[in-house]
């Protein structure tokens, strides 16, 4: 779910929607609803794929100018993406032991309220595991040791076919980001940015400059605002720092609406068709704990 | 360097295949095609068992059996036949990541609507997968496979999916497929790829085979450029093999192409 959080605020920030993003400070809802969700004149939507259609039709779009062709090429890469590397990012988060044990389980213990803080990340590391094993195992290979190996290798695979399609470019798509560019960066940016123990899928990925390029450069154009003041609070969290500074980024933006009209200003070139309308507002909310934690 | 023996592409029975498993065999027949090697198809009840993964088809050449078409391909390269060396590094990136468009849309909307569809699920699928064995090992085998898709449809988010939301679904893919196809002969131009024979693979079964409505069909079949691609792919690597026996010809339980 967080994984889809950054997804959305990224092509939020591409499109130029106007998103007040509303922390729920607790995570109760978690266990019923799912976040994140879109409400917007009382109708409620869920699921990146479905809120990406929605953001679309109000016609926040970050992909007018693609041609067919490119938006083929944009549901064939996210189906890549799902594929390949969302199982190794699972593993890499909630399955493996170091990682869980030091990074993951007490980040999100100290970001959820008590008594939530005991049995969520359980929870969400059960549920990786089993959609590890039900996807990629097949009967003889019920063991989580023997697939390691084979989604780690697709998973470097899928990151080097990324790598070749990026190439040079800024984006993937020329010069403007689009909803793959949201997807891509909603799915590496935490393997970049998270001090991981230990993390082979991350060192590869620290090999290819480009994707590592692509990642900072969205970061530093279109979150960096906010930035200045989250250095204030990352005293808070010290021993996570690096984490908690992507982190408090894109918390503080819930309360820095100006902030987002401005770079919705910026981004007004990626989408025409609504240059000279009044943008309604939308409220997405979700947690408070988007960047680090993902499944 | 040839391959030293023929191919043998193993699947389930003809009548006690289903959808999905014959989509797959299909591709890696037409794959071999392909490739120009010599394929004998040789059905068993028990194909799934015998697979070294569990998932059919398989093949075996000599004394080693692989199975499922990506280990497929690699072990066909390893013997000196590849359809995609031409290809440069983008175009081979843009290949794997539509096989796995096909692969996570259409074979996921198949598995859905064979298995979780109630109604398909009653009529076709459990007596087809249970038809060579006797009572009460059918009931238990075809429950149990059903249990195993509803759950893995679960994990990945598909189970709260209506029928409707699959068939869009499908129709996207077919969207995506049919824009990147254009009026090129194949996805890569003038060579075909082991895309081609994925896509052929599974639009073709999807067009010939008979549920309980033809609304899946009618998706594919809005698409003109993709029905003559199943068309010229049938005629170029099928025709000439077009006998009753089951080795030669894709056409199983089904009707030809419309």
């Amino acid at each position: 779910m967080n994984n889809a959080d950054r997804i959305l605020r990224a092509y939020a920030k591409f499109s130029g929607a106007k998103l007040a993003v509303k922390s729920i400070d607790w995570t109760w809802r978690t266990i019923t609803a799912s976040v994140p969700q879109l409400h917007y004149e009382g109708s409620t939507v869920t699921e990146p794929a479905q809120i990406l259609n929605f953001l679309r039709k109000q016609r926040f779009n970050a992909d007018y100018e693609l041609t067919a062709k490119q938006g083929a090429d944009t549901m064939a890469y996210i189906a890549l993406l799902e594929e390949k590397l969302r199982p190794a990012l699972l593993h890499t988060f909630w399955v493996d032991a170091e990682n869980y044990v030091n990074l993951t389980r007490p980040w999100f213990t100290s970001h959820s309220p008590f008594p939530l803080n005991f049995f969520v990340p359980g929870r969400q590391a059960s549920l990786a595991l089993s959609r590890i094993l039900l996807t990629k195992a097949e009967s003889p290979l019920l063991n989580i040791t023997e697939v390691e190996g084979k989604i780690y290798s697709e998973a470097k695979e899928c990151l080097n076919l990324l790598s070749h399609r990026l190439g040079n470019f800024h984006f993937f798509f020329g010069d403007t980001p689009t909803s793959l560019d949201a997807f891509v960066f909603g799915h590496i940016a935490p393997l970049i940015k998270a001090p991981l123990p230990s993390g082979q899928l991350q060192k590869h990925l620290n090999q290819l400059d480009n994707l590592c390029q692509f990642c900072n450069t969205i970061l530093k154009n279109y979150f960096t605002d906010a930035s200045a003041e989250k250095r204030m609070d990352c005293s808070l969290t010290a021993p996570h720092d690096p984490v908690d500074a992507n982190l408090q980024k894109l918390t503080q933006l819930v309360n820095k609406e100006s902030n987002l009209i401005e770079k919705m200003d910026d981004n007004l070139r990626s989408s025409p068709q609504h240059r000279h309308e009044t943008k309604p507002s939308a409220r997405a909310s979700e947690r408070n704990s988007p960047l680090l934690s993902k499944h | 360097m040839s391959l030293a023996a023929e191919a043998f592409v193993s699947q389930i029975a003809e009548d006690q295949i289903l959808l999905s498993d014959s989509a797959s065999s299909l591709a890696v027949q037409t794959f071999l095609r392909m490739c120009g090697l010599p394929v004998q198809v040789s059905c068993c009840a028990n194909a799934e068992y015998m697979s070294p993964s569990g998932k059919v088809p398989f093949i075996h050449v000599g004394n080693q059996v692989v199975s499922e078409l990506g280990p497929i391909v690699q072990f066909i390269k390893a013997k000196g036949h590849s359809l995609s060396d031409g290809l440069d590094d983008v175009q081979r990136a843009e290949m794997k990541a539509y096989m796995e468009l096909v692969n996570n849309m259409l074979l996921t909307a198949e598995l859905y609507i064979q298995w979780c569809d109630d109604y398909t699920a009653t009529e076709i699928s459990r007596p087809r997968y249970s038809s060579p064995y006797s009572w009460p090992l059918n009931h238990i085998l075809a429950y149990q496979k059903q249990w195993e898709v509803q759950r893995k449809m679960n994990a990945i988010g598909w189970s709260g999916k209506s029928l409707e939301q699959v068939y869009e679904d499908v129709s996207q893919c077919c969207q995506a497929l049919s824009q990147r196809l254009g009026t090129q002969p194949y996805f890569f131009n003038k060579q075909p790829t082991e895309l081609d024979a994925l896509v052929f693979g599974h639009l073709f079964t999807i067009l010939t085979t008979q549920l309980t409505n033809d609304e899946l069909a009618e998706k594919v079949k809005s698409y003109t450029n993709l029905l003559s691609f199943c068309h010229r792919i049938e005629h170029t690597y099928f025709k000439e093999h077009d006998r009753e026996s089951q080795s030669g010809s894709p056409h199983h339980y089904k009707g030809s192409l419309p």
